[in-house]
């Protein structure tokens, strides 16, 4: 299923994120199931869609194809990500071909957080092509050719997502950015988190005539530490103080109430502004669907 | 110039650990001025390594090590410290060092060069005497016409060429908060320029084809 599918058919479109496991995930007949496939199985029936990320951090993990491949054989829908940090040119176009052929419909592609980032620091960071480039070669795969020009046997089928700030100052660069990913291809698009409803709405209203859907991305806040790390160390996010204050008052084993609390107040602003909501619960998707149930009326059903 | 920084002790004494008698080579080009293999720089190794015990039979200092008519040159006359040398320590770049080999190869001789820095870039002097940076990879394909004379492929960490990664804070980059985003930089300068349309071109992914190793530079 296309997520773009949903898009055009109006569905208000719910996705939420699950990061694939540092170990293998082959079934070993003992009934165990990997963590990132607990996480996804929580979230069934209550998102359309869930997205896999690509080593995310820089954390050198289980690949997101395999993964994806893993929840699509749960009949659950995968968003597979795909970022520029760690293949070149050939290596991405040919991973295209290998996620068509093993059922992917939806991509999502990104650049990639910086090697130095994550848990492989000496790594050599590829970055060979950029995410409007990638998107630009994606899109002419699905059209039957490759980079070169060289045709396919067969071409790719995909819905192509891609990302973009709204906290990213100057905001008229990112939009620069964001244009480019929709002429190379992009045909919807998921935020990174806001909390922000004025500048939500400012990124809102610089951007709805470009005519593709956007997902407000949602980074779920589980503690006043997190919440002041977020404050201090992530581009442009500010967690509101309400939030700061009222997290430092959680009682004992009432953070994940609280967080279902404040992300529905949050989601009752912002949500009606976009076409969809994009979680990304690092680690807490058992608390997604009360969030959901609490601020958006059940719409993922609704498709 | 090519920035050169000095390799730790130990291991410059374990690389000639096995030679008594040494030439001790310094570069008054790019290690001149990065302070790591002038004249002072020389004198100051030699000293090091007579402490340790060995035995420094010729400091030299070319003109420009790379260069090998320079190198020749440093090395005229010196055919018997050379012949009575075990090894040559080179305070130059890994260029330096590789023309030295080539210079001794030309005088038919085999002596084992050892370098005593580390290469670490093509960097610009911005603050004299203080500060030298990476502004340019050579890449083949110089874009800094359409960018605002600011090279995305050397200041972005990630060499992004259509715009930045959503990772900047407060201008400075994902990698490095201390560090300017290039891509911020770039549309200040373009917007100052009264030329932001230019970051609506697509940019094509870069050939590597023309930056492939090793490049060669035919002068005549």
């Amino acid at each position: 299923m296309k997520i773009t599918d949903l898009f055009s058919q109006g569905a208000y479109v719910l996705t939420s994120e699950v990061g694939p496991v540092k170990g293998c995930v082959r079934d070993l007949g003992d009934g165990a199931t990997p963590q990132c496939l607990q996480e996804a199985e929580l979230l069934r029936n209550h998102v359309h869609a869930i997205n896999v990320t690509d080593n995310q951090s820089a954390v050198m993990r289980l690949g997101s194809l395999a993964a994806s491949v893993k929840l699509k054989e749960r009949g659950i829908e995968p968003i597979y990500q795909i970022t520029c940090r760690d293949r070149n040119r050939i290596a991405l176009q040919s991973e295209l071909l290998n996620a068509c052929s093993l059922g992917i419909d939806n991509v999502l592609v990104l650049t990639g957080d910086h090697t130095t980032l994550g848990d492989h620091r000496s790594a050599k960071p590829v970055f060979d092509l950029d995410s409007v480039q990638l998107l630009k070669i994606a899109d002419g795969m699905k059209k039957g050719h490759d980079l070169v020009g060289h045709d396919l046997s067969q071409a790719t089928d995909f819905a192509l997502g891609a990302v973009v700030n709204p906290n990213f100052e100057p905001l008229d660069l990112q939009i620069i950015k964001m244009q480019k990913k929709i002429d190379a291809g992009a045909q919807f698009f998921q935020t990174q988190t806001v909390y922000d409803p004025a500048l939500f709405e400012k990124f809102i209203r610089k951007t709805e005539g470009f005519g593709v859907p956007i997902q407000l991305g949602v980074v779920l806040v589980k503690s006043e530490r997190m919440a002041r790390f977020m404050n201090e160390n992530v581009a442009g996010i500010t967690v509101p103080d309400g939030w700061v204050k009222r997290l430092q008052g959680a009682p004992k084993g009432g953070a994940k109430e609280l967080c279902v609390e404040m992300t529905a107040e949050l989601l009752g602003k912002l949500a009606p502004m976009c076409q969809g909501v994009h979680f990304m619960p690092l680690g807490w998707s058992d608390i997604v669907p009360g969030i959901i149930a609490a601020s958006l009326n059940g719409n993922a059903r609704r498709a | 110039m090519i920035g050169t920084a000095k390799k730790p002790e130990a291991e410059i004494l374990e690389a000639v650990g096995k030679y008594q008698k040494i030439i001790v080579a310094g570069c008054n080009g790019c290690a001149k001025a990065c302070k790591t293999g002038g004249d002072a720089q020389v004198a100051e190794m030699a000293d090091h390594l007579r402490k340790h015990g060995k035995e420094v039979v010729l400091e030299v200092t070319p003109e420009r090590t790379c260069y090998i008519n320079h190198t020749m040159a440093g090395l005229e006359g010196k055919d018997e410290e050379l012949k009575a040398s075990d090894a040559i320590l080179v305070l130059g770049c890994g260029g330096a060092v590789q023309v030295m080999r080539q210079a001794t190869e030309e005088k038919g001789l085999t002596i084992p060069i050892k370098i005593g820095l580390d290469s670490v870039g093509h960097m610009d002097t911005v603050v004299a005497g203080a500060l030298a940076i990476e502004q340019c990879q050579e890449c083949g394909e110089c874009v800094l016409n359409e960018t605002g004379g600011i090279c995305p492929v050397t200041k972005c960490a990630k060499s992004l060429m259509n715009g930045p990664c959503g990772g900047a804070e407060n201008g400075k980059c994902e990698v490095d908060r201390d560090r300017d985003c290039a891509w911020i930089l770039i549309y200040d300068r373009l917007k100052a320029l009264g030329e932001l349309d230019s970051l609506s071109a697509y940019h094509e992914p870069k050939d590597y084809e023309k930056s492939n190793k090793p490049r060669s530079l035919r002068l005549s």
